[in-house]
């Protein structure tokens, strides 16, 4: 498979090295909640009155249609609207509310028609799939969503060659088979295809007409319940409930409008005093703090992203599974998962997020048993039998994240109890990402990272643990695939679980492989967050997800403010 | 004549400075390890995909080649791309550079403004209670730093007691019709003031701090001066004494210090930014350098410099203002 063929097939979270995730704000407020206040909701109306503020937050009607502006504070700015190009969560979870795709995600990971009209038929051995498309389906301006539109989204990112372009590799040709009718044909069956039909569908003749208007939201066109309204970059994007919509439900809500705030104690307060009414990512410390708050709840849901140590296979000590296993005994994850992600994350005991893993019916209790309680001795023992020399200094690096520095922190302390040196080096992602997948025992023995994408099992072990030129170095840092027999297998069996239509087949492949590599060592599976939003009482029927970060207009909830 | 010829000669002067500034900012920049494609494009960019970007912002010359462009570029006054925005660099600098030296204005207006009477009246009362309090609150100034006084005031003026916003910063030539609530422009730039107060205090304490303590001791100084003693002995009150004879040959070291508090409150402004989530320079200068933003870095770096440059400049100028004695003449 060439590099060409890899795929990167998440509408959402499309960085999938989990980079912006888990930092934690300068200061908590821990410690600081429970003090003066007074009635919250009469503060905010007092307190806050900036560009767009909350005072034209009013109580939802019941004239029935869309009224209200809801206010969501996120970590980052978007910076670009066009789903063709753009490639950073922010900007993703703006756009997500103007522009649908054939499919989207039910309240948790299915696979539900968003535009199409139906399931799609699969054919040539899972390397067909035709889709109709829901025959009222229409864009804010009015034109219909036709097949050559849809044709269109799914071939300009890779004719543009923009960041989004391997995302839709695995596509060969998209035929128009009608106005209302298009044929997708695969280079290869791939199996998770249908969380690639969840791609945006974008109308071909406006952002044909001024690409720079589409990216910048001037001339941003959708079919979803919301149309884009205004931006500030770094202040504010703006989108506004479409009444012309073509679905349903039609917003209740009649504008949203998605606020930066990155420093995490500001963010906390500004839900404190109304300045927001909903913040995302509430860091462990802060988790009291919001619970604190008296007309607010924290509102979380396990994410699509998995947390790991994983071990340099290819060069050092750590090629060795003995060393691995050794290491192992050296510290207890559990322990250390509970002391610095929980609350705002869980123990994740497989590459399988908790949902992905559910859903396949997975073996967890299986493999929850498969991690060693700590036991230095062990370790000694371990390290002495595969001849690690005493003098020898094991190599942690970590990205700049204060969890995953904090676990590999806890592995080093467990080297070092045990006799030998250890140490962490917390690296900058530039400098991260070009080490992490030399394979150079110079550069590391472990790392620790994290992973998301799309709800199926071929994200999260395809790109982890492939031995093709795609993933070997690329996104593989740990050379396992290429490291012993059993690596191998468990690569190519990954491989062909990917390119296997029935369900139940691919079932087993990754039960099969993954116990292996768990067996083995070659990751350590850590953690996985949560999404987790602060969510003030008046806002009712937010859903946060799993995949899309949150929900605000869907088939199955329809967020609303009802401040008083 | 002299003044202008003197300006003409500093701001030339300037030009080298700012050319070694340019040069070490491109060496350290290209220095910084990693790949910005990387963290452009994700973990697994295909070849095709990166050497498009890289031959988009000539990341594919050598670094000699790069650094000749760049200089011949600035002389146009184009600072690139920004590989990040994906826009002109100069064109974000001007959305972020006004709300910073707004931001800067009035925390060096809120520093001079409580720094000056208080270092007065240190000086004046020199070993007394007041003199000591004083001098404990410019300790405490200079030794803390910004984000936690930022953070510090947001849990107690805004989480607690919610009497000031913690973001949401509004400029005062904001049009009143994009503000809720304001009808007329008085209206915006009293809820500018009221959204700036805590920033302005975060930023501004540490250089009312250093000036807090310039000022008492230059006062200390001049009111040991023979002159003094002479004006006292001829039963000169003590106001006159202060007002015509002492203040002002007292301000000059002040008015150095405020040129090279330029650099700190650069950096505070960094951190204030953050902290209350305001989009200037500072936020700015953060993202290009979490994002290896090249070109953003060396144009946000080369904009402080430019900054620091003037404000020196500057600072040289009002001497001749405050101090007669100080000739433009002498000084070539």
């Amino acid at each position: 498979m060439s590099k060409q063929e890899k795929t990167f097939h998440s509408k959402l979270n499309r960085r999938r090295l989990l980079q912006g995730l888990g930092g934690a704000g300068i200061a908590g407020l821990a410690g600081c909640s429970g003090g003066g206040g007074g009635d919250a909701t009469t503060e905010a109306e007092e307190t806050t009155e900036g560009q767009q503020t909350t005072e034209s937050q009013e109580t939802t009607t019941e004239s029935g249609g869309p009224s209200g502006r809801l206010r969501i504070a996120l970590v980052k700015s978007p910076i670009e609207f066009d789903p063709i190009v753009l490639n950073d969560v922010p900007s993703t979870q703006v756009v997500d509310r103007v522009v649908e795709g054939l499919y989207g995600y039910d309240e948790s990971t299915g696979v539900v028609p968003q535009l199409a009209a139906g399931e799609p038929e699969i054919s040539n051995e899972g390397t067909r799939y035709v889709v109709e498309i829901h025959e009222d389906a229409t864009f804010s301006n009015g034109d219909p969503v036709t097949a050559s539109d849809v044709k269109y989204s799914y071939e300009a990112p890779v004719d543009e060659q923009t960041e989004n372009a391997s995302e839709l590799n695995m596509v060969d040709t998209v035929s128009v088979v009608d106005e209302k009718t298009v044929q997708f044909d695969l280079k290869y069956p791939f199996a998770a295809f249908k969380n690639t039909l969840a791609w945006y569908v974008v109308p071909e003749s406006v952002r044909e007409e001024d690409k720079q208007a589409f990216n910048t939201g001037g001339n941003l066109v959708g079919s979803g319940p919301f149309t884009f309204e205004e931006w500030q970059e770094g202040q504010y994007a703006l989108v506004a409930a479409d009444e012309d919509y073509w679905g349903e439900p039609m917003p209740n809500v009649a504008e949203v409008e998605f606020v930066p705030v990155e420093e995490a104690t500001t963010r906390v307060t500004t839900l404190k005093n109304g300045e927001n009414d909903i913040i995302e990512e509430i860091p462990p410390k802060q988790y009291p703090t919001v619970r604190s708050i008296s007309d607010a709840s924290i509102q979380e849901v396990p994410g699509i992203g998995y947390f790991y140590a994983a071990f340099n296979c290819k060069e050092g000590p750590t090629a060795d599974s003995r060393v691995r296993e050794a290491i192992d005994y050296a510290f207890s994850m559990d322990q250390a998962v509970q002391n610095y992600v929980e609350p705002t994350g869980i123990r994740q005991y497989s590459p399988f997020p908790a949902s992905i893993a559910e859903d396949w019916e997975f073996p967890v209790d299986e493999w929850k048993q498969i991690p060693n309680d700590k036991d230095i001795d062990q370790t000694k023992s371990l390290f002495d039998e595969a001849g690690v020399p005493d003098d020898y200094s094991f190599k942690v690096i970590v990205p700049p994240d204060d969890k995953r520095e904090q676990i590999g922190i806890t592995i080093s302390n467990g080297i070092k109890e045990a006799g030998w040196d250890a140490s962490v080096q917390r690296l900058d992602w530039g400098a991260f990402l070009d080490k992490y997948v030399s394979g150079s025992e110079d550069d590391y023995n472990i790392y620790t990272l994290g992973w998301s994408g799309t709800p199926d099992p071929d994200a999260f072990t395809y790109y982890l643990f492939g031995r093709d030129d795609a993933t070997l170095g690329v996104t593989n840092g740990t050379y396992y695939g290429n490291n012993s027999e059993n690596g191998k297998r468990v690569s190519e069996k990954f491989i062909e679980a990917r390119e296997t239509p029935d369900r139940e087949q691919r079932r087993q492949l990754y039960i099969e492989a993954t116990t292996t590599l768990l067996e083995d060592r070659a990751h350590l599976p850590a953690y996985n967050l949560k999404n987790s939003f602060g969510v003030k009482d008046y806002v009712s029927d937010f859903h946060p997800h799993p995949v899309d970060s949150f929900h605000l207009s869907t088939g199955h909830n329809n967020v609303s403010v009802n401040k008083q | 004549m002299g003044r202008l010829r003197y300006t003409i000669s500093r701001l030339l002067q300037a030009i080298p400075v700012i050319l070694g500034v340019i040069t070490i900012t491109f060496l350290l920049t290209d220095a910084i390890p990693g790949d910005p494609v990387s963290i452009m494009l994700g973990p697994s960019p295909s070849a095709q995909q990166a050497a498009a970007i890289r031959a988009k912002f000539g990341l594919d010359q050598p670094l000699h080649i790069r650094y000749l462009n760049y200089l011949v570029d600035v002389i146009q006054l184009d600072l690139g791309t920004s590989l990040y925005y994906q826009v002109p660099v100069t064109e974000k600098i001007a959305e972020r550079l006004p709300i910073t030296l707004y931001l800067l204005l009035s925390s060096f207006t809120f520093a001079l403004l409580t720094a000056v009477p208080l270092g007065i009246i240190s000086a004046k009362r020199r070993n007394t209670a007041t003199d000591h309090v004083s001098r404990v609150v410019a300790l405490f100034g200079v030794s803390t730093p910004s984000f936690w006084i930022g953070l510090m005031l947001i849990i107690v003026f805004s989480y607690w007691l919610g009497y000031f916003p913690a973001t949401n910063l509004i400029l005062p030539w904001t049009s009143p019709s994009q503000i809720d609530g304001a009808s007329t422009q008085v209206d915006v730039i009293v809820k500018s003031i009221h959204h700036l107060i805590l920033p302005t205090i975060t930023l501004g304490t540490l250089q009312m701090a250093a000036f807090t303590r310039i000022e008492r001791s230059s006062m200390l100084e001049v009111l040991g001066e023979e002159y003094v003693k002479l004006a006292r002995a001829y039963g000169v009150s003590e106001r006159t004494i202060l007002r015509k004879h002492a203040f002002r040959n007292a301000q000059l070291p002040l008015i150095t210090l405020v040129g090279l508090q330029l650099t700190s409150a650069l950096g505070g402004a960094v951190l204030t930014e953050t902290v209350f989530s305001i989009n200037g320079m500072g936020r700015l200068i953060i993202t290009a350098i979490q994002n290896q933003d090249f070109q953003l870095v060396m144009g946000t770096t080369l904009v402080f410099g430019l900054v620091f440059v003037i404000g020196v400049i500057v600072t040289d100028l009002s001497y001749a203002y405050v101090d007669p004695r100080v000739s433009f003449e002498d000084s070539e």
